[in-house]
């Protein structure tokens, strides 16, 4: 008796006993359907990120410094001189200086925007465009102008599409709009990428101090563990300590986001698997129940012939079919509830994410429901196997 | 000739609680190839515990069971599943065919288990039931046909691998009189064609439409000789015990 013939009658039970199988099945498939949908969520976290880091550009070094005391200390132009030095590895170089306070535009206070004091090359390396007026210039670094370029978020709420010109207050200080940057979001709204205004990092220090954080860009991002050791060597240099600097690049956050996305889903994923150790309990209770029902029927194939094994195989490959059809339900089932939990994402919360089940989560939870069926198909199955068949046959 | 079945002082005992019940008391006899013998008896007499021992579904406690010359006691369970599957064909007072299959599927369940190709199966199986003139209805479920009916399928079934002997244990004791009869008529024609046939039956009536009798009594034998003898229907008194062998 072959697996495909044992396959053959697993099928024919299965079939006339639909409710029960469908009740027997019920919890695999909720756990492959969990499983799937929240993997499938974790692909499209990690998707969301790559692509919201992607946007900031990957090949930028993050470089936070303190100052120790008054004789170790690093202000932009040695900063300037450093990126200078590596050039080999590093382009251009901008300041942070994040500003605390509120914009005031006439009368009117915005509490969302993010206001940053940046060098004439920060646009480039964030990769946004000026779309009206200009772009910060070095001449404004060095007048320390009162200028700033705003995003297109204010420009539309407050200046109605014609800021240019006119003027705002950042931590009391009055500053002349001379440009208005090109739109980044999909649509403007308050806090977004556009909800942004960015001044002459001399004017941003004079209002909160000293810079203390530098964007700097590679050459090549291909070479991030050098351009890193590069600007940590020429920073110990001048701290003559590596606790008063700190370098981060964004494919190194972009890495320590993944992986704790990843464990995330991890966890949700096994919790989701404990109905799938649940959905394996049900199915070996059915297989006893059947084993006890079909008592007789084992009786009968015994004296025809069956051997053990035989009948072993049967209610093996029965708890199988049972487990991996529950398993393929499951898997429709979390596909159907991915493509839905996109939909509904893209409604409420007005972000592009992608549930998107991996081939390779899809295959997983196929093998372990068909794993499952043959784990916890096999106790009863030993079971009809030992019947005695005189005893099976007079089994009423 | 060898015997194709030979019990050399079989015993069986059961043990229940603290007692021992004796089923089966030192029997002896021999059957042979072509032969059509009833085992009877009352209950109780011990013909069911020959049944499962020539059945090969149980094995004696004590004495040698041969089964074309082969020891059945020795055996383990596989061993004694292919021979149940290779020299035994069973009918059952219950017909016990399997509810869910067709007739057909019902008579290969045998040759499946034998690993005989699917395409042979089928045909051999299609041969059988129109051996027994159910050759028209094979797509039927066995509850859609009557007890006479079903019978005959599961007489198709015992049939379908060629056994060496057809082991029948009360096959009229759910049927009508006259279904009984025809299903009697059947095995005779069974036996005619060269087919050793054993019957297990506590009615007289149907035992004598065998060959030889072997009569059971408290797991003794009892008498053992042809049917037509006038003390074979008669319930010899225990003393009269042993009884005569086979002309």
């Amino acid at each position: 008796m072959s697996i495909v013939e044992s396959l053959e009658l697993a099928v024919k039970n299965i079939v006339s006993s639909k409710v029960r199988t469908v009740l027997t099945m019920l919890g695999i498939i909720i756990g492959v359907a969990a499983v799937i949908v929240i993997v499938g969520l974790g692909n499209g976290l990690e998707g969301y990120v790559t692509d919201s880091f992607s946007d900031m550009g990957t090949n930028t070094l993050t470089v936070t410094v303190m100052s120790r005391g008054s004789t170790r200390s690093l202000d932009v132009e040695d900063m300037y001189d450093i990126v200078e030095e590596n050039s080999e590895y590093l382009d251009l170089c901008s300041p942070s200086v994040a500003m605390s306070g509120y914009v005031k535009i006439g009368s009117d206070t915005v509490d969302s925007t993010s206001s940053l004091g940046v060098s004439e090359d920060y646009f480039e390396i964030a990769g946004v465009s000026v779309a009206q007026g200009r772009g910060l210039q070095y001449s404004d670094m060095a007048t320390r102008a009162k200028v700033c370029v705003i995003g297109a978020y204010l420009n539309q709420a407050y200046f109605g599409g014609n800021a240019v010109g006119q003027t705002l207050r950042v931590g009391g200080q009055s500053l002349e709009i001379v440009g208005v940057l090109a739109q980044q979001d999909e649509e403007l709204e308050e806090g977004g990428s556009d909800d942004c205004l960015y001044l002459p990092y001399t004017t941003a220090e004079r209002i909160t101090g000293e810079a203390s954080t530098y964007t700097i860009t590679m050459k090549d991002e291909n070479y991030i563990d050098e351009s890193v050791a590069a600007l940590e060597s020429s920073l110990y240099a001048v701290f003559a300590s590596d606790d008063y600097y700190t370098v981060t690049s964004m494919s190194e956050m972009l890495e320590t986001m993944t992986s704790m996305i990843n464990i995330l889903v991890g966890v949700l994923a096994g919790i989701a698997a404990i109905s799938l150790v649940v959905g394996g309990i049900g199915i070996m209770n059915i297989m006893l129940v059947s084993v006890t029902e079909r008592t007789r029927e084992i009786g009968i194939r015994k004296s025809l012939g069956a051997k053990e094994r035989y009948i072993m195989q049967q209610f093996v490959i029965e708890a199988a079919a049972t487990s991996a059809l529950g398993g393929i339900i499951g898997i429709l089932l979390g596909d159907g509830l991915s493509v839905i939990a996109s939909t509904v994402i893209a409604r409420v919360m007005e972000e592009t994410l992608t549930v998107s089940p991996t081939l390779a989560a899809v295959a997983l939870a196929f093998g372990i429901s068909v794993g499952i069926g043959i784990l916890f198909g096999y106790l009863p199955a030993k079971k009809a196997a030992r019947l005695n068949p005189i005893d099976a046959l007079h089994y009423d | 000739m060898n015997a194709l079945i030979e019990f050399q002082q079989v015993c069986k005992y059961y043990y229940m609680g603290d007692t021992t019940v004796t089923a089966a008391d030192h029997i002896c006899f021999q059957i042979y190839r072509g032969e059509f013998v009833a085992i009877v008896g009352s209950s109780g007499s011990g013909k069911s515990t020959c049944m499962n021992i020539i059945g090969c579904l149980d094995v004696p406690s004590e004495g040698i069971y041969l089964l074309n010359g082969k020891d059945v006691g020795q055996m383990n369970k596989n061993q004694l599943a292919e021979i149940r599957n290779e020299l035994l064909g069973f009918i059952f007072q219950q017909y016990n065919l399997l509810p869910k299959l067709n007739l057909v599927e019902n008579v290969e369940v045998p040759l499946m288990y034998a690993g005989v190709p699917k395409g042979e199966r089928r045909e051999r199986a299609r041969a059988a039931l129109e051996q027994v003139g159910l050759g028209d209805k094979w797509r039927h479920k066995p509850m859609e046909l009557s007890g006479g009916q079903q019978q005959r399928v599961s007489i198709a079934r015992a049939l379908v691998g060629n056994p060496s002997v057809i082991l029948a244990d009360e096959p009229t004791g759910a049927l009508d009189s006259r279904t009984g009869r025809e299903v009697l008529a059947m095995l005779q024609d069974i036996h005619r064609r060269g087919n050793t046939v054993v019957l297990i039956t506590h009615d007289n009536s149907i035992a004598v439409q065998a060959q030889r009798i072997i009569r059971l009594e408290d797991g003794h034998v009892v008498y053992d000789g042809p049917s037509d003898a006038p003390e074979a229907v008669v319930v010899t008194p225990r003393a009269a015990g042993g009884g005569g062998r086979p002309a």
